[in-house]
């Protein structure tokens, strides 16, 4: 068992950025708009196998395996949507506005701890997903070893009976080599719904 | 249809009919959220002239803006034409409003100023531009939040809160320098249930913590406790049907944020705040509470996230929250409430994420004929009522109560069934509001 599984983890000593470096690591990922040099398919096709098996994972509910894919300097972040004119000038990610996830790896820490408490109901009988990962980009950055990838997902649910749920989406990440594969570093996940049209977004993406 | 008799507020027996039936719903429409003043905005999401935030009151779509004389105006997002709508942004800043069908534009207070080939209409006999405007609501605010009636009869704000008012204080003037909602909108997410379970949970139902939120709070209050939630130093108060169940703990909902930064931030407010509200209110700032404003308007102490549940036909609700902080906090101060109300009380809230299920089944659930022909148990009785004379509205003894929620669906069945306003009484203002602040 992780420590992450651990029900009496204290998360406040789990790794966790400031206010400062969420805001650099926001703003790294407003500005990642797939410019750098795209690597050889043999890298290409390691990134598109670690999504596959993150996308596993979180099917299978293996929380303490997905979090071990998460960095330390992990920023993860889901913003809003908001319905505005073409003509609107305020920029459209705001990292200062309201957002469904805006998180550190302590946080990702603590979802975990909701879910393996035994204690959520609403999670028993067990939630059915499927994520499916496509459309994957990877290119270089001025770091070695670290990599921009712009990717497409979709992650069904059902539960109980007729209850369903499918939220599709794009994703960009910054992810670093690691002995044995890679982690991420930033995510920024971009919902296209500005009504979340579910009830919850009891799940990680 | 009269609903008196769905309604047995005394004992706490409530018609499960109420929350699927829809005529019901149609009823509401028009007698509840037709004559009730209904949240529409926060003073700062429309800070200057030509800001706007467009929202629903009951299923009728509006846009809340500010016009050149500093003024918030609120009027029907639908065009006097043929009825599309006029602006399609949550929010936004501009001068006119003009729908895409014929072009017709429209001011900043919703008169119609101009369209495509004008002279037609000056030609047509008895076609006034003044009277084919946008439909105005009457608007008033309390302490930064603007709420909005297209209801003529409708008494003033200020009696229908009544003194409820004295406990908003808690939350809207606890600090100098007045609220503000942070920035980015309104979360916003679809429940399938009727807008009155989740109503009636925030007027208060704190029991339900005990036990629906043990999952989302376990990581965080796991360590100390769990959720505690007792009768001792706690109650529940009801003015007009609005209610708000705390107890005396300063900061207990704010603990289930899990930031140790943020507690201590408010532990060193704790003077100040008493000494601006005087004790007893001060510790309803953060303490373990939820609350309602009649029908659909509700908040959180401590995460202080207010929210509104949007009735979307009988079994749909949208809930649109945002999270407000004083004016003057310090930006990272703000910043640690913006994260840990999301995370907390957002569609992706550890305690939020508790929550939808069980209102969507117990909606669901009246699809079948038997189940929806008995009763739900409303009956837990509160311990006694509080006759303080420093303390106005309906004061009962220990949060973990139905009495509130009688109250609430009281409050429900007199607008239900009331032909005019005449039949519909508010208690009378006994606190000078001016001089609880200031």
């Amino acid at each position: 068992m992780t420590a992450v599984m651990d029900r009496k983890a204290d998360y406040s000593t789990f790794p966790s950025l400031n206010k400062q470096q969420a805001r650099m690591a926001a703003a790294q990922l407003v500005a990642m708009r797939g410019e750098g040099r795209a690597v050889e398919d043999v890298i290409l096709g390691r990134v598109e196998r670690f999504y596959r098996r993150e996308a596993r994972l979180l099917d299978e509910e293996r929380y303490g395996e997905w979090y071990e894919l998460l960095a330390d300097d992990l920023f993860y972040w889901m913003p809003m949507r908001e319905n505005r004119y073409r003509r609107d000038e305020r920029q459209e990610f705001d990292p200062d506005a309201m957002a469904f996830f805006d998180e550190s790896k302590a946080d990702i820490a603590v979802r975990i701890g909701r879910l393996s408490s035994g204690l959520a109901w609403t999670e028993d009988p067990a939630t059915r997903h499927v994520f499916s990962v496509t459309n994957v980009e990877v290119f270089e950055t001025p770091v070695s070893g670290e990599f921009e990838t712009h990717h497409v997902f979709s992650q069904y649910r059902n539960r109980s009976e007729h209850d369903e749920s499918t939220i599709c989406g794009r994703r960009r990440d910054l992810i670093r080599v690691v002995e044995g594969g890679f982690q991420i570093v930033r995510r920024m996940i971009i919902l296209p719904q500005s009504v979340l049209l579910a009830k919850n977004l009891s799940a990680f993406f | 249809m009269n609903v008196q008799h769905l309604i047995d507020w005394q004992f706490g027996a409530i018609d499960r009919r109420i929350f699927w039936d829809p005529a019901i719903y149609e009823q509401e429409l028009e007698r509840v959220f037709g004559r009730s003043w209904l949240f529409v905005a926060h003073e700062s999401q429309v800070e200057t002239p030509g800001s706007f935030v467009t929202t629903y009151m009951g299923q009728d779509s509006v846009i809340v803006t500010r016009g050149d004389d500093d003024r918030i105006n609120v009027f029907l997002n639908s065009c006097p034409h043929r009825g599309n709508k006029v602006c399609f942004a949550d929010s936004g800043k501009g001068r006119a409003f003009t729908c895409n069908y014929h072009g017709w534009a429209f001011d900043l207070e919703g008169a119609l100023k101009k369209m495509p080939k004008m002279g037609l209409y000056k030609a047509t006999p008895g076609f006034r531009m003044e009277d084919w405007g946008l439909k105005r609501a009457r608007v008033e605010s309390y302490k930064g939040l603007v709420f909005a009636t297209f209801c003529e009869e409708t008494p003033p704000l200020g009696e229908w809160l009544g003194d409820f008012r004295w406990y908003l204080d808690a939350v809207l003037d606890a600090e100098e320098g007045g609220t503000e909602f942070l920035p980015g909108g309104a979360t916003r997410s679809v429940m399938n249930c009727n807008w009155k379970f989740p109503a009636d949970n925030f007027v208060g139902d704190i029991y339900h913590a005990l036990w629906t939120h043990l999952g989302g709070s376990e990581p965080t209050l796991g360590r100390y406790g769990g959720v505690i939630v007792d009768n001792k130093g706690s109650y529940q108060v009801s003015v007009n049907g609005h209610g708000w169940e705390f107890n005396d703990s300063f900061l207990g909902n704010a603990a289930a944020m899990g930031d140790r930064e943020l507690l201590t931030y408010m532990k060193a407010r704790q003077e100040k705040i008493v000494a601006r509200l005087g004790e007893f209110r001060a510790k309803m700032w953060g303490s373990v509470a939820s609350a309602t404003i009649f029908p659909n308007f509700a908040f959180l102490p401590g995460y202080f996230t207010f929210r509104t549940f949007q009735p979307k036909g009988p079994t749909t609700t949208e809930i649109h929250a945002w999270t407000l902080v004083p004016k003057n906090m310090p930006e990272d101060i703000k910043d640690r409430f913006r994260r840990g109300s999301m995370r907390t009380f957002s569609p992706s809230g550890l305690l939020e994420m508790d929550d939808g299920e069980n209102w969507e089944q117990s909606t669901s659930a009246n699809a079948g004929w038997v189940t929806r022909n008995q009763k739900l148990c409303y009956a837990m009785a509160p311990k006694e009522e509080v006759e303080r004379d420093d303390l106005p509205g309906i004061v009962t003894a220990g949060q973990l109560s139905d009495a509130n929620q009688r109250l609430f669906y009281k409050r429900w069945a007199e607008m239900m069934d009331a032909e005019s306003w005449a039949d519909i009484p508010c208690a009378p203002s006994t606190m000078k509001m001016n001089e609880a602040v200031e």
